[in-house]
């Protein structure tokens, strides 16, 4: 009983602050003569705070045409921002600039929607050792990680030293499917030399730490390093669970000024692989064992930062150069 | 009777703890095991870096399941995590003194699959039949479906009584 009337009052309460929210909506129109959306773009500078309140506002709506607007499809977006000018009588030639700003966060808006459902297919589709595209990406990601090894054999336990499990990398991909083989190539191919150094920092980090001897000593007891690959896959996990939950939004509303693509999810990847590494290292684990403590905290970092409306998990290397804008 | 006695009595009743180490070769499907043991999604599962662990309440049990990765270079780590299992399901690790007289549980998983060998034939390549100095038993599963999990995690909790005593 008394568990119901809590939850009665709950509800009562919202319906309350929905109220009163609209009325203060309604009171403010007639005030400032303008919309909610026209005030949202005069007073939020571009960028993550202003495109997140007009998603916010757009989904809250009654207006069908206002909610359904959040997923229409990237052509018919400069139709939809006409409808919306219109539905809300705002002339278009007293208000130039509104439109305008309007279609950039929609555009944003519509776009990280797409590109969930575009990395969504990648992750689903499993990697399979009979389709000649993936093998020829497997080959390559080799290649670019050991440019001066060959590979002996397709089934080798030398996939071993990029860190897969072990002599065949085909069941690692698992649940994150074709997804975990781009991200890793992306990041062997566009950023090499940081891949390559991640790579052979992650066979043994603690190397410069010791002497020569004491670090013969220490390998002997145990490996202190980390699996490339099976990191790789991780942290695609971690990126993949980023963007669907939404936490990424800040980031791509932030460095994207349209729709936010495959390439930006790949540099992202790379960021995150280089920020875990210099986590890895800091955090100073005792051995492999630790690895799911040490990436829940990184995890938890990383979204405290995404909290933050004018962060972007700024890229600072050569995978992404020249594409902050904004 | 009252809510004061019915807290008393869940006190003086705690919950028995038990251990359970999951082991296997890598790509056995130890994690899927696990999360589909705690009800969870099994859809997004990545090879395990270091171990995972879940606590499942099962017939007033609460089994605490350890899943370690099944790599080659993490399996000198297996050692670390022997003391106090009650509870062990794999059959390599028999000789080793920490877990003499820990019960044994086979899974035989992936039997969702048209290749997968059938439990008996595994007893036998494991020479099942030649171990005298504890309780063990081959449970063949599909963690993928969930089949045959349950039955051997009440074989499980039938077993740790007998283990205990």
């Amino acid at each position: 009983m008394k568990h119901f009337l809590r939850m009665l009052i709950q509800v009562c309460l919202y319906f309350y602050c929905k109220f009163l929210w609209r009325c203060l909506k309604f009171v403010m129109r007639k005030l400032t003569g303008r919309c909610e959306l026209q005030r949202i773009c005069y007073n939020t500078k571009p960028g993550a705070s202003r495109t997140m309140k007009i998603e916010t506002s757009l989904r809250d709506s009654k207006s069908k045409l206002l909610q359904t607007s959040v997923s229409v499809h990237p052509d018919a977006i400069e139709k939809t921002i006409e409808d919306i000018m219109e539905l809300k009588k705002i002339n278009p030639d007293v208000n130039p600039q509104l439109g305008i700003s309007l279609q950039a966060c929609l555009l944003q808006i519509v776009g990280y929607r797409n590109l969930i459902a575009d990395v969504e297919k990648l992750r689903r589709e499993p990697y399979d050792s009979d389709n000649p595209q993936h093998e020829e990406m497997l080959l390559k990601l080799w290649k670019f990680l050991k440019p001066n090894t060959p590979l002996e054999s397709r089934i080798s336990k030398q996939w071993c030293e990029i860190g897969f499990q072990g002599d065949d990398p085909k069941t690692d991909f698992r649940g994150m499917g074709l997804l975990g083989l781009y991200n890793l190539q992306y990041f062997a191919e566009r950023d090499a030399t940081a891949a390559q150094q991640v790579l052979s920092d992650s066979l043994h980090p603690k190397c410069s730490k010791f002497s020569k001897a004491e670090w013969e000593k220490k390998r002997m007891d145990k490996a202190i390093g980390y699996s490339f690959a099976i990191v790789g896959i991780n942290i695609t996990d971690l990126a993949y669970n980023l963007l669907v939950s939404g936490a990424l939004k800040t980031h791509f509303y932030n460095i994207a000024p349209e729709a936010p693509t495959l390439s930006h999810f790949q540099q992202t990847f790379c960021y995150l692989m280089h920020e875990f590494h210099k986590f890895w290292i800091e955090e100073d684990p005792m051995d492999i064992m630790e690895f799911n403590r040490v990436r829940e905290k990184f995890r938890k970092r990383i979204i405290k930062q995404l909290q933050n409306p004018d962060m972007a998990l700024c890229p600072h290397f050569a995978a992404s150069e020249g594409l902050i804008n904004m | 009777m009252g809510l004061l006695s019915i807290l008393r009595k869940l006190k003086s009743a705690p919950d028995q703890e038990v251990r359970i180490l999951l082991l296997g070769l890598d790509n056995a499907g130890k994690t899927t095991l696990l999360k589909q043991l705690a009800s969870e999604d099994i859809s997004h599962i990545t090879p395990t870096q270091g171990f995972n662990i879940k606590s499942v309440q099962s017939q007033g049990f609460k089994l605490n399941v350890w899943d370690i990765g099944g790599q080659r270079k993490i399996r000198p780590y297996w050692k670390n995590y022997f003391e106090n299992t009650d509870i062990l399901e794999l059959a390599e690790l028999l000789e080793e003194e920490k877990l003499s007289c820990v019960p044994v549980l086979i899974f035989a998983n992936k039997q969702d699959l048209l290749t997968a060998a059938p439990a008996s034939e595994i007893a036998e390549g494991l020479n099942l039949h030649t171990i005298r100095d504890r309780v063990w038993q081959i449970q063949s599963c599909s963690a993928l479906t969930g089949e045959g999990v349950q039955d051997g995690m009440n074989w499980v909790c039938k077993n740790v009584n007998a283990k205990k005593k």
